[in-house]
């Protein structure tokens, strides 16, 4: 469902809107469960692109930024406002996390050249909301072989105990991924899927983090 | 002066046991303390100088130094494995932490500087703080008592406790619940996997809260007056509250949002699995109240339990030979397990038959 308003939200979040949008936005938002919903979830993108820790590129991307920007420069168009729809506000949550939790992986691994290229994946605005999971459950499995090499590092009761958290997320994964099979366009159990993905793959970088502290 | 100490101050207190060094200090000096084993505890004084004793095994060492403005102490061992040190220091209240181990409690007391706590097996036990405050575990209960400032804690598989704290709050633990009391916050994020999740506090307008758990129930007070529109999502629970709630919106099967008020704070509450109770403040804390009575009823009756679970073994009754008293032993031992304390007595049945059989071997 769609209003007016939906391809506002974003706007209204960088603080873009004058007073009158501003407060017919919110007067809107009081009544509108939907827009409600997605503001929550744009505002958890945010929250989480904050979260990023900053970090180096591998390699050097200026020169080919560079050359992108005078191809661009020869076709440039007004720029215009970029409005999310719900899966690919999931999609951009799931890479922003994906991403850190694969610069982690790659600085665990300390191979520079050769290194596996984690790729977040973001599906096209009407591919089906549930459908993300795939990148991230690739994600979550480069991790955990990551940590499945490096947890000799660890003593014994730190292992059991991080397994035994997987173990618990995983069942919770498993729950959400089979409610989410009945009713697949449900916001809540997207989200709810999404936030615990995330609660493991932060667990596995922090162990993984922990683990290449000690080598 | 402190240029003169922080040149070479290299203090090396081992192979004694326990020893003090005691080092002065300058406005706006941190400490970073990095125990392997054992605990750190922090406490704050007034004056500008920095205590630290420690008491270390036979090959541990303590070495305490200043490297610019920041007091450094590190444990380590002599040879072989690492040791286990226990380390008390006094610092300036007004002193930045950063303390870190990994089979390490941590306890910090009286310190209004940021603190930053960080163990692997262990519990952060910390009152007092204001600033950045950031307290880690993933074996061990974290706890954080009186401090405001930006707050971020996590444990991954044991409770998370916070009590009259105020600031940016942000929690998380994996298998564990999350209690929140005393709360004054605009931006509260709490969360857990296994667990329940409690929030005692205000609800400012304007503010943003968001508790989730996936196998836990959640709780939270709404004062009256307060203006707030509150987002439900349960998948498999329920949803209950001690006022009315004026429902705007329903979305799906399982969101469900409520406007109290003006709405202009925001609240998620959100459990796939367990039920959402909304209270009044002060219903929640008499019933935190009553929980915790019974908590320390029952650990009461556990210690009773413990003292009191005794053998009154008559010698006649059993034969000569070590083997039998072995045999027998275990079965008595069974039998008060079985009839008095099934919770707690098999772990301690064994131990009393082991001793028991030590004890009869000496004697017979």
């Amino acid at each position: 469902m769609n209003d007016q308003w939906t391809n506002r939200l974003s706007e209204y979040l960088d603080g873009e809107l004058d007073s009158t949008e501003r407060a017919s936005l919110e007067a809107h938002l009081a009544t509108c469960g939907h827009c409600y919903a997605t503001l929550g979830e744009l505002r958890q993108v945010v929250a989480r692109a904050k979260a990023l820790a900053d970090s180096e590129p591998e390699t050097n991307l200026w020169p080919e930024i560079k050359a992108q920007i005078s191809r661009d420069s020869t076709s440039r168009r007004p720029s215009r406002r970029v409005s999310f729809t719900v899966p690919q506000l999931l999609a951009a949550s799931i890479a922003l996390v994906l991403l850190s939790g694969g610069s982690a992986w790659l600085a665990l691994q300390q191979r520079p050249t050769n290194t596996p290229e984690l790729v977040a994946v973001t599906p096209p605005p009407n591919t089906r909301v549930a459908s993300w999971t795939g990148s991230t459950d690739v994600a979550i499995a480069e991790l955990q072989a990551a940590l499945a090499q490096n947890e000799k590092r660890l003593d014994s009761t730190t292992v059991r105990i991080v397994r035994k958290n997987l173990a618990i997320i995983d069942r919770a994964i498993a729950e959400a991924r089979i409610a989410l099979r009945n009713d697949p366009g449900n916001a809540y159990l997207n989200l709810h899927l999404a936030d615990t993905m995330r609660r493991k793959v932060d667990l596995l970088r922090r162990v993984n983090d922990m683990a290449a502290a000690r080598s | 002066m402190f240029a003169t100490l922080a040149a070479a101050m290299l203090v090396t207190l081992a192979p004694q046991r326990q020893s003090d060094t005691t080092i002065a200090v300058p406005a706006g000096a941190s400490l970073s303390v990095n125990n392997f084993g054992g605990g750190i505890t922090v406490h704050g004084w007034s004056e500008n100088r920095v205590k630290v004793h420690g008491e270390t095994g036979r090959r541990g060492r303590v070495e305490v130094s200043l490297v610019g403005n920041t007091v450094v102490v590190k444990t380590g061992s002599r040879e072989g494995a690492p040791s286990v040190i226990d380390l008390d220091i006094t610092v300036p209240q007004s002193m930045e932490l950063n303390l870190s181990g990994t089979y390490a409690d941590i306890t910090v007391d009286g310190v209004q500087g940021s603190i930053s706590a960080e163990t692997v097996n262990g519990e952060v036990n910390v009152r007092g703080g204001k600033g950045n405050i950031t307290l880690h575990s993933i074996q061990g209960a974290v706890t954080l008592a009186d401090a405001s400032g930006r707050i971020e804690v996590n444990s991954v598989n044991e409770d998370v406790e916070l009590t009259n704290v105020s600031g940016e709050i942000k929690v998380e633990t994996t298998n564990g619940s999350v209690m929140l009391m005393g709360v004054q916050s605009a931006s509260v994020d709490a969360g857990t996997i296994n667990g329940d999740v409690v929030y005692e506090g205000t609800v400012k307008d304007g503010g943003s809260y968001s508790f989730g758990s996936h196998n836990g129930d959640i709780t939270v007070s709404i004062p009256e007056g307060a203006n707030v529109t509150v987002t439900t999502a349960t998948a498999n629970g329920d949803i209950d509250a001690s006022f009315a709630l004026p429902l705007t919106n329903t979305t799906g099967k399982h969101r469900k949002t409520f406007k109290i008020g003006s709405g202009s704070a925001r609240m998620e509450l959100e459990s796939f699995q367990g039920d959402i109770e909304m209270r009044r403040p002060q219903e929640l804390r008499d019933r935190i109240d009553r929980k915790h009575k019974h908590d320390e009823n029952e650990n009461d009756n556990d210690h009773d339990n413990d003292y009191d679970f005794d053998f009154h073994f008559d010698s006649s009754q059993i034969a000569g030979e070590v083997n039998s008293a072995v045999h027998y032993a275990a079965d008595y031992a069974a039998k008060y397990a079985k009839e008095y304390a099934p919770k707690y007595a098999r772990q301690y049945a064994r131990t009393y038959s082991r001793n028991y059989a030590k004890t009869y071997r000496r004697t017979h």
